[in-house]
């Protein structure tokens, strides 16, 4: 029996080639996510261990509110170095700083480093440096620093030019002494890192008198964990001490836990990439198993057992599936580089040397490749052993149905329902955009393979409706449209089956772009319904870790025509008995109210001025969900470990969200939650003033004195956040294009194998007068109909579901539903694109079938 | 045995020529030599019939003069045209416009129905039918009643007499028929050969029927018999006895 599913396989390369593809691709991004991640893992480790090294003790601040939040000040500071350098066995502490500021050309423009942070870092003790200078030397005074290698390279800056520096004061101007590289020439990601001298580095940071990291050695005979004890027994609890080995460690866990994010993220479109491949070998097998039916009888009345009809079908399904996720494991060894230059295209540069193929990787994609490929072509392979042995002698033999149809007729709905309920669930939970795309993935499948079902117990009316529809479109170029169209609903369940393939990727398509219209609309109207104020200033790399320096507030007050200027902070806190950390937004209760108009539930503006030091506002979803009223208090621990007993004044309710769970007065924020700089400013001029009267005139200061910091007007904030999303969108169109590309082949596959079943037509058709240009045409037709059918399903399940997500999801959020109709034309008009592509192959062979052959076998 | 070769009755011009047809397959000491020098000439508005046991070559010589396959050497003219030089896209210009076919298994487009297979031939060549062309013929086969029928809802007999309506449509040089009455019953059978007959007599019509039906070769003005790729006898018409015998003695 294998023997002969060998050679079988062999007979069929081309379609074994195309099928294995169709789960190959799932099967390459699978592969190339946990390559791309895993080595950038590493590389992390390894700079994480190079920076820890020489270093027997490490002091950092306690990340309280978890690993993500760091206060904006240190609780680190001279007099914790002097108790740190006074403790026994210590031989030397040397405090650091390592913070993101902003690198620019004396002209004021910046450095870009591909969307990777750039940081300034304090000259170390030599036995604690990690970098180490390749040219030139270590600054010596406040006016030079050294720049990595990288930066320099990119900006084309040598030694003895100038550069400038901008972090939480203004830019100044140093020259470049030094051209450095970060120990062991591990790649630093595309990370910038200038050394200044420490007081320097602490006072461009705003870190005066306080550090980021003290970094200790022991004295021989002294060990790094009994050092920490000693260190960590004169401490106090603001600050965590740990052996340098545990903090490489930690940081290694932090990142990792980072970056499982980003894996998850590209897992999802792995996974779908699988789902629709899973189609296409169904589709695939379903067809030939038709196509073989005679074979199969024959063998049957040969003396083959039912089972040794399965065990072919299903052998010949595992080595697809074998060589499939062969060629996928390969594909993603290429792949990983390839998602590593487009997270770089989309601006987030990560370090990665060299590639790590984890044997995880290598079972994983093996097994999941095979045991989809098996799993799909399971269905086809029960078929097969219904053939009856009556099926040799005779042709057009139908396979009889299955008896118990009612299994599967009652068991995909309850599935659907199920996986609708968990959907509802995990979305009212707040469950990861993962959890909910995977299980979104699994119920567009299922609607499908329900649909099917339905279509099966109608005949197919709607595919047959749809595709005469779209037909009709072909049909007026005469007879090979309409022959085209004819054809596609010959067999509607195959047509169905392999438009389905394009369905599941095109829905998420749309799903996707109506989500993004909406949340533009609705960013549109809410920023212009609650933002009162003309100018907004934001640093000018939004999206990263720097706010804007307080002086910003302070300097913007006095630009004639400027009447009042609101700082706006962002911070976190977690409430007594919570799990999770809370959203906190902290003004200035005065002059607030003159740029943002609050929706109250309850409560006035004048509530803002009662906030104090121990009131605050909630917004309305987070109090009925936490269950919080007015007048009830709340106890918040803060980034900097402190805790702060709060009352809540009012209620709001604020769909530009720029009101965190909790509001706070500014002052509050300084004093207990160790915010030093602001997130925003909001600016609003006096009454008759133009914005050219005053936008230039503030470009013009920022760019002389704080470079870092950037002007918005109200629609130009508007559309910084359509293209935030737009790139955003843009990057899952390009992970999302894979399923579309794995839908083509089953498009490609089920033509091919069509034609196969009616050469003798083509035949008769060449015979009578058909030209290959019209036999090519007849076929291109066909696969455009089929592929605009799955796109049209696709539309309406992306479009429906998007509503109904939105709806159930976000209600009472204020969003704006929006359906992008001109994205939705565009899809269409590329899945007609992707047909014709899908149709080439496919249509040169028609074209090229050798007359005689078609027309024997009479 | 007469092995001469007719030269066509007088009065009638020689619509298809072939002239030393030979054609071999495969190379070397396996190469079989499907047609072995092959001469024959086809009047206009006659009715032939080939013969031959399998192998003997007659559907490789109906290939090759209907353009579906090329001859090894030798030449082919329809109408006065050479056909053995010409591209794919002038052999299927010259099918569109001068060859009908008619095949043992109809070969009807089961997505279509009975007119649109007739008309079929002119939609692709993308001509307006001739009404009156279509009535007639039409009424010729029988078929009126069952235009609107597709193909699976017609008897065999039905389907082959719209697939000799397919093949006149568009009122070629030249119908080359392959085995039309294999698949039928004898009743069916009769009916499309005396279709084809009609054809010949009333709309003077070149039919070029290929068969090992002695019964369906009787219809037939003319009876070639070919055996390892030779023409062994052209003559006139014969009963389906005679053929029968003519058969046996080539066996």
């Amino acid at each position: 029996m294998l023997k002969l599913v060998l050679r079988g396989f062999v007979q069929r390369k081309l379609r074994v080639a195309l099928t294995a593809i169709a789960i190959a691709l799932g099967v390459a991004l699978m592969a190339g996510t946990y390559i791309l991640t895993d080595t950038i893992d590493q590389s992390f480790a390894g700079i994480f261990q190079t920076a820890n090294r020489g270093h027997d003790v490490v002091i950092t601040p306690t990340k309280t509110l978890g690993s993500n939040v760091r206060p904006e000040t240190s609780p680190i500071s001279e007099q914790t170095l002097a108790r740190v350098r006074a403790t026994p066995g210590v031989a030397e502490a040397a405090g650091s700083i390592f913070s993101p500021a902003t690198f620019l050309r004396v002209n004021g423009k910046r450095l870009t480093s591909g969307g990777a942070p750039q940081f300034v870092s304090s000259e170390l003790p030599k036995r604690f440096e990690s970098f180490n200078a390749v040219r030139g030397r270590f600054p010596t005074s406040a006016d030079e620093l050294a720049i990595d290698e990288a930066t320099a390279e990119r900006a084309n800056l040598k030694l003895g030019e100038q550069m400038l520096i901008a972090g939480s004061v203004p830019a100044k101007r140093y020259t470049i002494v030094g051209i450095i590289k970060f120990g062991g020439g591990q790649s630093f990601g595309g990370a910038g890192a200038a050394l200044l001298i420490p007081a320097e580095a602490q006072r461009v940071v705003g870190e005066q008198g306080r550090f980021d990291q003290i970094d200790v050695a022991a004295k021989a005979g002294v060990t790094p964990s009994q050092l920490r004890g000693r260190v960590r027994a004169v401490l106090p609890p603001a600050v965590e001490v740990q052996t340098g080995a545990q903090q490489a460690a930690t940081e290694s866990a932090e990142l990792e836990s980072d970056l499982s994010f980003l894996r998850t993220f590209l897992l999802v479109f792995a996974y779908v990439a699988l789902v629709v491949g899973a189609f296409i070998i169904f589709n695939t097998f379903s067809i030939t198993v038709a196509q073989r039916t005679r074979e199969f009888g024959l063998l049957r009345t040969l003396g083959g057992s039912r089972l040794q009809i399965m065990q072919s079908v299903v052998v010949e399904g595992l080595l697809l599936g074998v060589v499939g996720a062969v060629l996928g494991l390969l594909g993603g060894i290429a792949l990983a580089p390839a998602l590593d230059q487009l997270f770089k295209a989309f601006g987030a540069d990560l370090p990665d040397s060299g590639t790590v193929l984890e044997t995880r990787t290598i079972v994983v994609s093996l097994l999941v490749g095979t045991i989809v490929t098996v799993l799909a072509g399971l269905p086809p392979a029960l078929r097969a052993t219904r053939v009856p042995p009556l099926a040799a002698m005779r042709e057009g033999v139908e396979i009889p149905p299955r008896t118990s149809i009612t299994r599967g007729r009652y068991a995909v709905p309850v599935l659907l329902v199920l996986i609708v309920v968990r959907l509802v669930a995990a979305v009212a939970q707040g469950a990861g955009t993962a959890t909910i795309a995977i299980t979104a993935a699994i119920g567009v499948a299922l609607l499908i393979v329900r649909l099917r079902q339905r279509a099966r117990g109608r005949r197919y009316r709607l595919t047959r409706a749809l595709a005469r529809a779209i037909g009709s479109l072909v049909a007026w170029r005469g007879i090979t449209g309409r022959l085209a169209r004819e054809n596609s609903i010959r067999q509607p369940g195959r047509t169905l089956i392999t438009a389905a393939a394009l369905t599941v990727g095109l829905a998420l398509v749309t799903f996707v772009a109506v989500l993004a219209a909406g949340t533009k609309a609705t960013i549109d109207q809410s920023v212009s319904r609650s933002f009162a104020g003309n100018l907004i200033l934001e640093n000018s790399q939004p999206g990263g870790e720097q706010g804007i320096p307080a002086l910003v507030a302070v300097v913007l007050r006095h630009i004639p025509g400027v009447a009042s200027v609101t700082p706006i902070d962002f911070t976190v806190g977690r409430l007594h008995g919570s799990s999770s950390n809370a959203s906190i937004t902290a003004i200035e209760p005065s002059t607030f109210e003159r740029a943002y108009r609050v929706e109250w539930k309850q409560g006035s503006n004048a509530t803002l001025l009662a906030l104090g030091n121990t009131g605050t506002v909630l917004t309305k979803g987070y109090a009925s969900s936490h269950h919080l009223k007015v007048g009830q208090a709340v106890s918040v621990l803060t980034p900097t470990g402190q805790h702060v007993s709060l009352m809540v004044l009012g209620i709001a309710n604020d769909n530009a969200r720029l009101l965190g769970d909790l509001t706070i007065g500014l002052p509050l924020a300084r004093a207990a939650f160790g915010q030093r700089e602001d997130d925003l400013d909001f600016a609003t001029y006096a009454p008759g003033v133009r914005n050219s009267q005053v936008q230039p005139v503030v470009d013009r200061l920022l760019a002389r004195y704080l470079p870092q910091v950037r002007s918005r007007t109200a629609a130009q904030f508007k559309q910084d956040q359509a293209n935030q999303i737009n790139t955003l969108l843009a990057l899952i169109y390009v992970l999302l294009a894979l399923s579309v590309i794995v839908s083509l082949f089953g498009i490609v596959n089920t033509l091919i194998l069509s034609i196969y079943e009616r050469t003798r037509e083509l035949g008769m058709l060449r015979a009578i007068g058909t030209s290959r240009r019209q036999v090519r045409q007849m076929i291109r037709y066909e696969s455009v109909i089929t592929a605009l059918i799955g796109a049209v399903f696709g539309l309406v399940i992306g479009v429906v579901g998007a509503i109904l997500f939105t709806t159930i999801a976000l209600s009472g959020s204020g969003y704006v539903q929006s359906i992008p109709v001109g994205t939705l034309i565009v899809l269409l008009v590329v899945a007609a694109l992707a047909g014709l592509i899908a149709a080439q192959l496919p249509a040169r062979r028609a074209a090229r079938l050798d007359l005689l052959q078609a027309l024997a076998g009479e | 045995m007469n092995t001469s070769v007719n030269d066509g009755s007088a009065g009638h011009a020689e619509i298809v020529q072939a002239t030393d047809l030979r054609r071999r397959y495969g190379e070397g000491e396996a190469a079989v030599d499907a047609l072995a020098g092959v001469s024959v000439g086809f009047p206009e508005g006659r009715f032939a019939a080939i013969m031959g046991p399998s192998g003997s070559g007659k559907s490789t010589l109906m290939h090759i003069l209907a353009g579906l396959d090329r001859p090894t050497s030798g030449t082919v003219r329809i109408a006065g045209v050479e056909l053995t030089t010409l591209g794919d896209r002038d052999l299927t210009q010259l099918r569109r416009e001068r060859i009908g076919f008619i095949f043992q298994t109809f070969n009807l487009l089961p997505v279509l129905n009975a007119q649109e297979n007739i008309l079929l031939p002119l939609s692709i060549a993308g001509r307006k039918p001739d009404r009156e062309w279509f009535d007639r013929l039409i009424d010729t086969v029988g078929i009126r009643d069952r235009l609107s029928h597709r193909p699976a809802e017609l008897s065999g007999g039905q389907q082959q007499r719209v697939a000799v309506a397919r093949a006149l449509i568009s009122r070629p040089s030249v119908v080359f028929a392959d085995e039309p009455s294999g698949n039928l019953d004898s009743k069916a059978s009769n009916d499309v050969l005396e279709l084809l007959r009609h054809a010949v007599d009333d709309f003077s019509q070149t039919v070029v029927m290929v068969t090992h039906d002695a019964n369906a070769a009787s219809f037939a003005d003319r009876l070639l018999l070919l055996a390892d790729g030779r023409i062994v006898h052209d003559g006139d018409a014969v009963t389906a006895e005679q053929a029968l015998d003519l058969m046996k003695s080539v066996g």
